[in-house]
């Protein structure tokens, strides 16, 4: 086991090369420049290639073009990348390509604050292209340590469910310097949980059959397989065409090859649900880190609080919502985006609340007068914003 | 074709599915004979297309790798697949003057300043043809589009003094050529030129439109019009006549004069990866 104090992006390099990725493709943007640079420091050391884009656009389609080559592949931005990222991510879920992604979430919308921390992403992660008719798969860090281990397992569920996987992170992740263990041994890898899956080819000539199996080998160009692949609704040949018949096998493939396997994809951490708790409060990424120090000593205090943290955050863990509680999805963002998801899987007669920050985390003071006022029946005020129905 | 279709070209995509009486089919016919003089094989080759009639149109006719990419990114998809694939294969482009021109410009300006081997085939129908008929980037001035009305007033990238090509050529393409679809044998010999050099090819060949160019343009579907037109209005460099709009023939030949983009960085990730397991150390 390798130890270092490092930064998230140092971390997730590690994990990467560790996966066996040897192609990363970006455009500086902060706070993700840190991995495009640790990448172009690290894959050639491996034999591994680093190529800097035009525009985030041409990255994400460059790391693609790899990935349909063969290649393990990754590339990383922010939110204002992330958007340009909309039109290779269509291409990769319609081809169903394996690649892992990294956000780096900022403040926005647009340029907004660059240097902290927010989670604006949570609906484009799931929706990162146009069209519909696709699921996604999106992982949430809130440590470096996670960060490392998160892109190993993007890697290996981008295998196997021949698709993008989304690693959903934020500045707090990339940025912050923390301790880090490697492992080194198969041993160590096991020891974490490390799953690992090497490229397997398509041997086509074939594009896939209307199926929602995983495990199916992803089409591979340059093989001489004959391979097919195209951004039009393919045949199961992998002919392009326009019948709303033929465009049905596809949809249901990119729906339910990765709906009807959420438990090879699910992860989540939660704490204190045993006993009916009074509020259980959700959050994920580094919001988590203060949210669970500040329910830790609620529960000092006698308080009955519990969490949810959700890591696997698409499919949304809709399972997890079973108990009639209060909830409270704290976020690092003012919309209450994740508010929405807790407030359609949890029972109809429990309530939710929201408590947005933006650019900082939520302090273990601030929870704490949200809980009592919660638990007094009080109404929130988050910064002076009175939500009626929150 | 038959010979040439049997080696190459999937009978499920042959005949084309392009109109009738299009010129698309003079460019890919062109490409392939190219392909089979040079005596390239299937495996030889993985053929990308783009959106639009000459992707469309030629996506899945290659009997070999087929992928078709999203809007003006295929030399973005390119530059990566470049780098997956075996060296020898050779990356072929068949791509529309929008894609190219237009949507895909800052991509494409980018492969040809990294030397990334593509032999990019512009397929050039004058506008955006599959959307209806709207002007491009090379629709000559005057002529009236669906967007155009009025006649195309603004002016475009083949004029002598803003030539598309010139500014690829500074961009640093390696080898550059325009024609029109009717060139023929002049046609398959510069895209023979093209397959060859490893690096940054492009050929800028116009063809006729008859379904919505021609329509719009000459008030006629009539196929041995709009080839006239075309025809008459092209000449080699050094024979313009008054009337010529595009100027043919090779125009930058620089072929494997300097390092193919991914073989540069094969290259410089072999000796970092000798130097770092050398020195061992991070
Ligand atoms: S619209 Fe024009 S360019 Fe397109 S296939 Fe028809 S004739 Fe050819």
């Amino acid at each position: 086991m390798k130890r270092f104090l490092e930064t998230g992006n140092f971390a997730i390099t590690e994990g990467a090369i560790m996966a066996g990725c040897r192609l990363f493709a970006g455009y500086p943007i902060t706070p993700a420049t840190e991995i495009a640079e640790a990448m172009s420091k690290n894959l050639p050391k491996v034999g591994g290639y680093y190529i800097q884009a035009e525009d985030e656009c041409g990255a994400m389609h460059m790391a693609v073009g790899a990935a349909a080559g063969g290649m393990k592949t990754m590339t990383a931005t922010s939110g204002p990348g992330f958007i340009l990222y909309a039109d290779p991510y269509g291409w990769a879920i319609g081809c169903e390509i394996p690649i892992v992604v990294l956000n780096s979430q900022r403040v926005g919308p647009v340029s907004g604050i660059t240097g902290a921390p927010g989670q604006g992403e949570f609906y484009n992660a799931r929706y990162p292209t146009q069209g519909g008719n696709y699921e996604t798969i999106v992982l949430a860090p809130n440590s470096a340590q996670e960060a490392m281990e998160l892109t190993v397992e993007a890697f290996y569920l981008s295998e196997r469910f021949r698709t993008p996987v989304t690693i959903l992170a934020d500045q707090l992740v990339t940025d912050g310097l923390e301790d880090i263990s490697i492992p080194e041994t198969d041993e160590e890898k096991e020891a974490m949980g490390l799953r690992f899956m090497d490229r397997k080819v398509h041997m086509g000539p074939d594009f896939y059959p209307a199926t929602d199996e995983i495990d199916l080998p992803p089409t591979v160009l340059g093989k001489n397989t004959g391979a097919m692949c195209s951004d039009w609704t393919p045949t199961e040949e992998g002919y392009d065409i326009e019948t709303v018949e033929a465009h049905h096998k596809p949809s249901y493939r990119m729906i339910y090859k990765i709906r009807n396997h959420t438990d090879v994809i699910a992860r989540h951490e939660t704490l204190f649900l045993d006993d009916d708790p009074d509020i259980i409060v959700v959050s994920f990424g580094t919001a988590s880190r203060t949210v669970k120090t500040a329910v830790k000593k609620a529960r000092e205090k006698g308080l009955k609080i519990g969490m949810i943290r959700p890591i696997s955050l698409w499919p949304f863990p809709d399972e997890l919502f079973n108990k009639k509680s209060t909830y409270l999805s704290v976020e690092l963002d003012y919309d209450g985006q994740m508010v929405r998801e807790v407030e359609r899987a949890m029972p109809c007669d429990s309530d939710i609340h929201f408590f947005g920050k933006c650019g900082e985390l939520p302090t273990v003071a601030e929870l704490h007068e949200i809980f009592d006022k919660l638990l007094k029946n009080e109404p929130l005020k988050p910064e002076g914003w009175e939500k009626e129905v929150w | 074709m038959d010979r040439l279709s049997k080696k190459y070209l999937r009978a499920r995509k042959i005949p084309s599915t392009a109109c009738s009486g299009c010129g698309l089919g003079q460019c890919h016919k062109a490409l392939v004979l190219a392909l089979d003089e040079l005596e390239y094989e299937v495996n030889d080759v993985v053929w990308g297309t783009s959106i639009g009639c000459a992707g469309r149109q030629t996506f899945a006719t290659w009997q070999g790798d087929n992928f078709a990419g999203t809007h003006g990114r295929v030399y973005a998809i390119a530059r990566g697949l470049r780098l997956a694939i075996p060296p020898k294969m050779k990356i072929i482009l068949t791509v529309g003057d929008g894609d190219a021109f237009g949507i895909g410009f800052n991509h494409l300006l980018h492969a040809a300043r990294s030397n990334a081997q593509m032999t990019v085939l512009v397929c050039d129908n004058l506008g955006y043809q599959s959307t209806g008929g709207q002007f491009g980037w090379t629709t000559p001035q005057g002529i009236v589009t669906d967007s155009s009305p009025y006649g195309m007033s603004e002016p475009n990238w083949v004029q002598p003094e803003m030539d598309v090509l010139a500014m690829l050529k500074a961009a640093g393409a390696t080898f550059l050529a325009r024609h029109v679809s009717m060139d023929g044998v002049a046609l398959v010999k510069s895209l023979k030129k093209a397959v060859q050099n490893n690096g940054f090819s492009l050929v800028h060949t116009v063809f006729p439109c008859t379904t919505n160019f021609a329509k719009n343009a000459l008030g006629s579907r009539n196929a041995v019009n709009i080839f006239r037109w075309v025809k008459d209005h092209a000449a080699p460099m050094g024979e313009e006549k008054h009337n010529t709009l595009w100027r043919t023939g090779i125009y930058h030949d620089a072929s494997n004069s300097r390092p193919e983009f991914s073989a540069a960085l094969r290259d410089s990730v072999a000796e970092i990866q000798r130097r770092y397991q050398h020195e061992g150390s991070h």
